[in-house]
């Protein structure tokens, strides 16, 4: 028995070791389905589609190089910046660009500002009007966003609720429907649900202490929020940032709806150059200068996932 | 005060007089006269239409480290927490150094607070969790630098300055929210269950190192907590609470040998609890309640004076004494016994030195030694 217990054991650890080895492929392939689908249907046409932006027109391209016009084709086999040159040097496109920055920024920032009000609100309040206002910011996430911008579109209108409204007090409202303003409105309603859980779960996470150990150093309400409540709901409200940063950037909905012919933002252009003006090349190199900002903005969020994980010792 | 002073330990009050909510006599009740230290008066709170504490009086002398000590909900912490500012009584007054601070908001009282999970806030490095408090007073780069210094070396943490609170162990983190509470110079210091987040050994020690800074610096302190053993070790004197009264009042040592209620003789330290009555060193018949100290229970293997037999039914070791079950024939007795332990089965003789009688949970009896028992 005594001579045969270690050799038992250390067969049961050979064992084991030859089962991980076996288990390392099996693994790898339980992770492949998802792995193949984003190389094929996400991968391989992010590949197809920056070629045809450099002028690689052959192969699986042919087709849509065919049918489009102003099509830029590469003669030699490193490709051409034309079509970029072309589109970079564009004015509306740079006046879309800037007006697609400035919407992003402006409703993220009113976005996060109305979510952090309504989770501070929450977290050092509490009550049934905090409740109360957490549960309608929900509201935009049941309602379809064609449905919202034609209701922000008549509210907005010319003959509109505000416009007929303020017209009884003698008021002059402007109207908002088919400008950018009604884009940025629209942006905050179908943004403002996901950054308000996201938000308001963060801050609720926040453990109650932490904000009494702040009050009983002598910090007051803004000092509490600043150094305590924020930096440490930070990862909440960066994923809230970049996401809804990442979604108005590339919307669509939203600005065809409710945005003016011109300027307008990125994403009703790139609709429109490819299928209204059948410049699909054009369209794709909107396409990639849309996926740099969005880029930027994920690289954000990994940052901030990083200095997370170094604060908690993990990293 | 000034972290960078020390106090005379003679200072603290060793007075052994019992005192119901109020200031001891002596030297100690000098002081509280004169409105130093923490003064509380008729405190009243009612959550959730049950009154948590009922109409409480608190005297801390100054420099004194006082704790309330009961089980879970018997409002230890809610009456912390009012002390604090963290809640608003619905009655009384809070008086700290004979001002009174009922009506100001946590950051505006001159008392700091040690949370039980720490509280030490993740994102800013250990220098920059004790610096916090000062930094919002304003005060120069200068002085901040070396405050926090003086207050870490003063917990011996001055070369975990630039660590994050999680790099560092549960000891150092309770040790942390201890330098940021301190730095503050209270005129009161709050300790809400400090220790109950740490393991046995790193419990003693910490709590050393607490008693030897309060001591050191002479803060007048209030700990909250629900372990007897650890309130006894610590504390000048321990309020001992239930259902959100002060049952006793007293020195650990006055409470131990005189507890004034059933609840206290319970909760403070153990106790052969019988319902009868007690006479001539005999439990017997009875509509009271009897308590007896395992210490206060003797067995020998020859009859002494008033002793009656006992059989060994159960030896159980403690280290350094054996917790025995002597059955008599009146009661089933428990007994600390030290040295050479008899055997399970063994007869012998079991005295009660000493016993303590309880009608409608207050103490009845005469509190007199009996057979030349130790108090």
């Amino acid at each position: 028995m005594t001579v045969t217990l270690p050799e038992r054991t250390a067969d049961a650890g050979t064992t084991s070791v030859r089962k991980r080895r076996t288990f390392r492929p099996v693994g790898f392939l339980l992770a492949l389905p998802p792995v193949l689908l984003i190389l094929v249907f996400v991968g391989f046409p992010i590949v197809l589609a920056l070629g045809f932006s450099l002028g690689f027109t052959g192969g699986l391209n042919h087709t849509v190089a065919i049918i489009g016009q102003n099509v830029h084709e590469s003669t030699s086999g490193f490709g051409t910046l034309a079509a970029y040159q072309e589109v970079f040097s564009n004015q509306r496109f740079l006046t879309d660009l800037g007006v697609t920055v400035l919407v992003t920024v402006l409703a993220t920032v009113l976005v996060i500002s109305l979510a952090l009000g309504i989770g501070l609100f929450l977290k050092l309040r509490g009550g049934r009007i905090a409740r109360l206002l957490s549960g309608l910011a929900i509201v935009p996430l049941f309602i379809p966003v064609v449905i919202s911008s034609w209701a922000i579109l008549t509210f907005y209108s010319g003959d509109g609720f505000m416009r007929s409204f303020f017209a009884h007090l003698g008021v002059e409202f402007p109207v908002w429907s088919f400008t950018m303003v009604a884009v940025i409105i629209g942006s905050v309603w179908t943004s403002l649900p996901f950054a308000t859980l996201m938000i308001t779960s963060g801050l609720q996470a926040v453990p109650d202490a932490m904000i009494e150990a702040a009050r009983d150093a002598g910090a007051g309400f803004v000092r509490i929020v600043l150094s305590v409540i924020v930096p440490m709901a930070f990862i909440p409200i960066i994923i809230a940032t970049t996401f809804t940063a990442i979604g108005v950037v590339g919307s669509f909905t939203v600005p065809y709806f409710l945005g003016p012919n011109s300027p307008n933002m990125l994403g009703v252009d790139m609709s429109n150059y490819f299928s209204s003006f059948n410049q699909p090349q054009q369209s794709v190199v909107m396409a990639f200068a849309v996926f740099v900002i969005a880029s930027g903005l994920a690289a954000l969020y990994v940052w901030a996932n990083f200095r997370s994980a170094k604060e908690q010792g993990k990293a | 005060m000034t972290l960078f002073s020390t106090r005379d330990e003679t200072e603290v009050s060793t007075t052994t007089e019992p005192a119901l909510g109020g200031a001891p006599a002596g030297d100690g009740g000098n002081r509280a006269a004169s409105g130093e230290g923490l003064t509380v008066r008729g405190l009243h709170k009612v959550l959730g239409g049950r009154t948590i504490i009922d109409n409480l009086d608190l005297q801390v002398n100054e420099g004194e480290l006082v704790s309330l000590l009961g089980p879970s909900g018997c409002g230890k912490t809610t009456t912390l927490r009012m002390i604090a500012g963290f809640l608003d009584p619905d009655g009384g007054s809070i008086q700290v150094n004979g001002r009174e601070v009922s009506h100001l908001g946590a950051e505006k009282r001159p008392s700091a607070m040690v949370f039980q999970n720490y509280a030490l806030w993740p994102h800013m490095t250990v220098f920059k969790n004790v610096a916090f408090p000062l930094k919002l007073r304003k005060r120069p780069k200068k002085e901040i630098e070396e405050r926090v210094d003086a207050v870490l070396e003063l917990v011996n943490l001055l070369h975990h300055k630039q660590s994050r609170p999680a790099r560092i162990s549960g000891g150092e983190q309770q040790r942390v929210a201890l330098a940021r509470a301190l730095v503050q110079e209270p005129q009161l210091l709050l300790l809400d269950e400090p220790l109950s987040n740490l393991d046995a050994k790193l419990r003693v020690k910490v709590r050393e190192d607490i008693r030897g800074i309060q001591q050191r610096l002479g803060i007048t302190t209030v700990i909250v907590t629900h372990d007897q053993e650890e309130a006894m070790s610590i504390s000048d004197r321990i309020a001992v609470m239930n259902a959100g009264k002060i049952e006793q009042f007293s020195t650990p040592a006055d409470l131990y040998a005189r507890p004034r209620t059933e609840f206290v003789a319970t909760f403070v330290g153990s106790l052969n609890r019988f319902e009868g009555s007690y006479r001539d060193g005999r439990i017997s018949d009875g509509s009271d309640v009897v308590g007896v100290r395992p210490e206060d229970v003797k067995f020998s293997r020859e009859p002494v004076p008033g002793s009656l037999p006992a059989v060994v039914e159960r030896v159980v070791p403690r280290g350094h004494f054996q917790e025995l079950f002597l059955r008599r024939e009146d009661a089933l007795l428990r007994s600390f016994a030290s040295g050479e332990s008899p055997a399970v089965g063994e007869a012998g003789h079991a005295l009660i030195t000493r016993a303590m009688t309880f009608r409608g949970d207050q103490r009845v009896d005469a509190d007199q030694p009996v057979n030349g028992g130790q108090a």
